[in-house]
């Protein structure tokens, strides 16, 4: 079967049933997507699946033929970083970076969606993802960032 | 440096003593003199305040840097980079000496092969204090031997050639001047300086003390990094071992079963105590796991119940780890306060769970590892493939997360076993199970205190009798522990700092039939709630503010000031002289790691009667911070990390098996939950003290002392809901 993944086709076997993170990681070398607890409940696996942030652990590669995937990969345009990026890299939130992609990609689907989340709203859409090293406070104000990033960049 | 080839080999070379050595040589001396007892003791001195640490680094500049004709400097690191910043602060430490712009440095991991690869691996929030001193020698000697060529080049005297950004300068016409790279460049017989080099003094400092941006971020933000679970080349295959069903199980027989019918399975692997498989794929490697015939022999179950029973402090049989006057003889009678605290068993819970790509061949070995002791696993590698250890190199990658359970990493081990029966390159990365079932956990802690307070409420005698469970006592050979008599791991963060002048604190290690070990902050953060929770509730007996009780009793000292400071600091950040906002309490906590004071102030309520903290305080001082943003970093997530510890984790046994197999048994805290941070960072001195660990030691004790505050009911257990 073929995978549009970050804007590109790509061919995987058709067999086994298997889930997505699998996929990306150990068979098309897009180790950006983690793997954190293969339970969908910590969140470091999530990408884009037409738009939605979605758990790729948990995601069976045969639903996906006529889906858009976007890993952290593809986050970025080219050279230009997705706001999201740019101000998780200028408030330096990773530390270990495990959970970032996850974070990142789950920060910028609720963007997508709600490009002027309140605070409760950013919460609310953030509180899937763990971080053991806890850079929480950072992250939300990143992503507050990014919003007001996102905003300048529209004019 | 010619043109980034090493110079002539340096005739210098002044290593420190090996720590390992002239302790047990000290130790034992100490012990002849002194008795064993006492030896304990100044043993326990030494560790317990330890903040210079030698090193045995060399101090060579052309081991450590490589400059590039088009000005680059690319500097080697010893130290793993498992989120903490330390390639930054290292290299902010290095590029203050050489005098380069910050653009110009580049890092690059050192192998367990390199010249400075490193024994003492990366723990204990050891690395910028032990490290300072060798990088601002060898930096500065490189410096001042680009400076003298420098000068040769442009035919000024010495005294008139300057540093600035990677360029020398003739001082009296600035547009006279040669770059770094344009000297490496030319072939040239580089001499090393005959006289010590000078040392930029603090005033001058540029580099250190600067929020500089971490230079493994880029890569951290594009999903690029390279990570142990991430480490992917031609021809790799993928491996699993079997897993005991109960703690302590052998494996007694194994047969392959059906395994080898399994399309993708490449090879079964059965070995005294050891069955795995190789298969194309994780997923079937993972399945193939189940078409085993595995035999194992158990040993008898035990419970919570049966780890948390030996917890005990039995009298007379702890070590003394601090004693002033005889506590004892002033706590017979009278009116005695006491009270006794427990930490359960605890995960690390590091999102990048052991991983490990080992390639076994006949003439070398090399394995790319999320470890934080790159040459000890190389060691163990060597042992077990029976290879001369300079045939195997390990390359530590970036950790998703260390926390002390990648210090041990058996996993390389495993890669290793499978990839020699293959042939070929194979990965092992731990599921969240593995993770939790099959590593090292936390040790439980019990600390049991009594005090006396005299009329005027100061403290006139404290004991503690402190228990843990294993830390380092694992790592350590049997001469070693028995000198030492308990874990000092185990008691990190149980001496107190105030003066009392009756003071005992005893330390017991016992031994749990589950494996344990060091865990961020080794017994920093447990140790710190019971402490500080105690004199907590000193306080309160007494009568007086927390703070104000704290302060009194801080020892006329230099560091008593700086423990001063910082509370002075928090007070006034949090406004602990105000009330708080209504239905919230806050609590005050303070402590040492590493050389470094935290103080923090917790502002807690309750929601649904479960505690919830809203705001907290932090003032760090850590003699002087090379990065301050970054350890404003470490502060926040060694925050949240002790909050989410003391709030809700605890690691419960049933039938001698683990019982949280994933995060849905073992929830960590959320964004949700995570408190607002603010964290101020204080300036004591011109030597670095530790920052991974050592901002974190307060954040239990202080939403304890909230929670009392807020309940008039003291809980002395985690979790403290």
């Amino acid at each position: 079967m073929e995978l549009n993944i970050n804007g590109q086709r790509y061919t995987i076997a058709d067999e086994p049933a298997r889930p997505l993170l699998y996929v990306l990681r150990d068979e098309l070398g897009l180790t950006g997507t983690k793997f954190g607890c293969g339970a969908g409940i910590c969140g470091a696996c999530t990408v884009h699946v037409n738009g939605k942030a979605t758990r790729s652990c948990q995601t069976m590669v045969t639903t996906l033929a006529d889906a858009q995937i976007t890993t952290i990969e593809g986050l970025a345009n080219g050279e230009q970083l997705h706001p999201v990026q740019q101000a998780f890299l200028e408030l330096q939130v990773p530390q270990c970076g495990w959970c970032m992609s996850g974070q990142m990609m789950t920060a910028a689907a609720l963007l997508a969606a709600n490009p002027n989340p309140t605070y409760e709203e950013m919460i609310a859409a953030m509180r899937y993802n763990y971080c053991r090293c806890g850079t929480y406070a950072r992250i939300g104000r990143a992503i507050m960032r990014a919003a007001e990033l996102m905003k300048g960049q529209k004019v | 440096m010619k043109k980034d080839t090493r110079p002539q080999r340096w005739r210098m070379s002044r290593r420190g003593f090996l720590i390992g050595l002239g302790v047990v040589g000290g130790g034992l001396a100490l012990g002849a003199v002194f008795g064993l007892p006492a030896a304990r003791l100044m043993l326990a001195d030494m560790f317990g305040d330890v903040i210079e640490i030698p090193s045995t680094m060399p101090r060579e500049p052309d081991l450590w840097f490589t400059i590039r004709p088009d000005g680059h400097v690319l500097m080697t690191m010893p130290k793993v980079e498992m989120g903490q910043g330390v390639h930054t602060a290292l290299a902010q430490i290095a590029a203050e000496e050489l005098g380069v712009a910050w653009e110009q440095m580049q890092v690059v991991q050192s192998s367990s092969r390199g010249p400075i690869a490193d024994g003492a691996g990366t723990s204990a929030s050891y690395s910028v204090i032990s490290l300072f001193p060798v990088l601002r020698e060898a930096a500065a000697t490189l410096r001042e031997m680009i400076r003298a060529a420098g000068a040769e080049q442009l035919g000024i005297p010495l005294a008139q050639a300057r540093v600035e950004r990677g360029v020398v300068i003739d001082a009296e016409r600035p547009e006279r001047r040669i770059t770094f790279g344009e000297l490496v460049a030319q072939e040239r017989d580089w001499q090393p300086p005959s006289e010590a080099v000078p040392l930029t003094p603090p005033e001058r400092w540029q580099m250190i003390g600067q929020p500089l941006p971490r230079l493994d971020l880029p890569a951290k933000i594009r999903g690029s990094a390279v990570y142990g679970y991430d480490v992917r080349v031609d021809g790799m295959l993928y491996g699993a071992v079997a897993r005991p069903p109960r703690l302590g199980a052998k494996l007694r027989r194994a047969a392959p079963g059906t395994a080898r019918n399994r399309p993708g399975v490449v090879e079964v692997v059965i070995r005294d105590g050891f069955a795995g498989v190789v298969a194309e794929s994780r997923l079937t490697a993972y399945a193939a796991l189940n078409d085993l015939e595995l035999d194992w022999e158990l040993p008898p179950p035990f419970d919570l119940q049966d780890i948390e029973q030996r917890l005990v402090a039995q009298a007379g049989s702890g070590t003394v780890i601090q004693r002033q006057g005889d506590a004892p003889a002033m706590l017979r009678g009278g009116q005695v306060i006491e009270a006794a605290y427990r930490t359960p068993l605890a995960a690390h819970a590091n999102l990048e769970p052991q991983a490990a790509l080992v390639d076994v061949q006949p003439d070398r070995v090399r394995a790319w590892v999320s470890t934080q002791s790159p040459v000890q696993v190389a060691r163990t590698l060597a042992q077990v493939l029976g290879r001369k250890p300079e045939t195997v190199e390990v390359t530590p990658t970036y950790l998703g997360g260390g926390f002390g359970r990648k210090v041990t990493t058996t996993v390389a081990t495993e890669a290793a076993l499978l990839s020699a029966a293959v042939g070929r390159p194979v990965h092992v990365g731990w599921t969240r199970t593995e993770e939790f079932r099959y590593g090292y956990l936390r040790p439980p802690t019990y600390a049991a205190f009594r005090a006396a307070l005299d009329s005027s409420g100061q403290i006139i005698a404290l004991e503690q009798r402190h228990v843990s469970g294993n830390v380092l006592f694992d790592l350590f050979p049997a001469p070693l522990r028995w000198l030492f008599g308990s874990d000092f791991g185990g008691w990190r963060g149980a001496r107190l700092v105030y003066a009392i002048p009756n003071l005992l604190v005893t330390a017991q290690t016992v031994e749990l039939p589950l494996p344990t070990g060091p865990w961020r902050g080794l017994g920093l953060l447990a140790n710190v709630f019971a402490v500080e929770s105690f004199i907590d509730e000193l306080a309160t007996a007494a009568g007086i503010d927390p703070l104000d009780f704290r302060l009194r009793h801080l020892p006329e000292n230099e560091l008593g000031q700086r423990f001063r400071t910082a509370l002075e600091t928090v007070a006034t950040m949090s406004g602990w002289r105000e009330a708080p906002p209504p239905g919230r309490a806050r609590g005050i906590a303070c402590s040492i790691d590493a050389g470094t004071i935290a103080a923090h102030v917790a502002e807690v309520g309750l929601v649904d009667n479960r505690p919830r903290v809203y705001r907290v305080w932090a003032a760090v001082d850590p003699g002087v911070a090379i990065n301050p943003d970054g350890l404003a970093a470490q502060t926040e997530g060694g925050i949240m990390m002790g909050l989410s510890a003391a709030l809700l984790e605890r690691i419960t046994i049933s039938d001698g098996r683990i019982e949280a197999g994933n995060f849905d048994r073992y929830p960590l805290l959320t964004i949700a939950d995570a408190p607002e941070v603010f964290v101020q960072i204080l300036r004591s001195g011109d030597q670095p003290f530790g920052g991974g660990e050592p901002p974190m030691g307060p954040i239990a004790a202080a939403v304890a002392n909230a929670l009392a505050a807020l309940t008039g009911e003291r809980r002395r257990e985690w979790p403290l809901v």
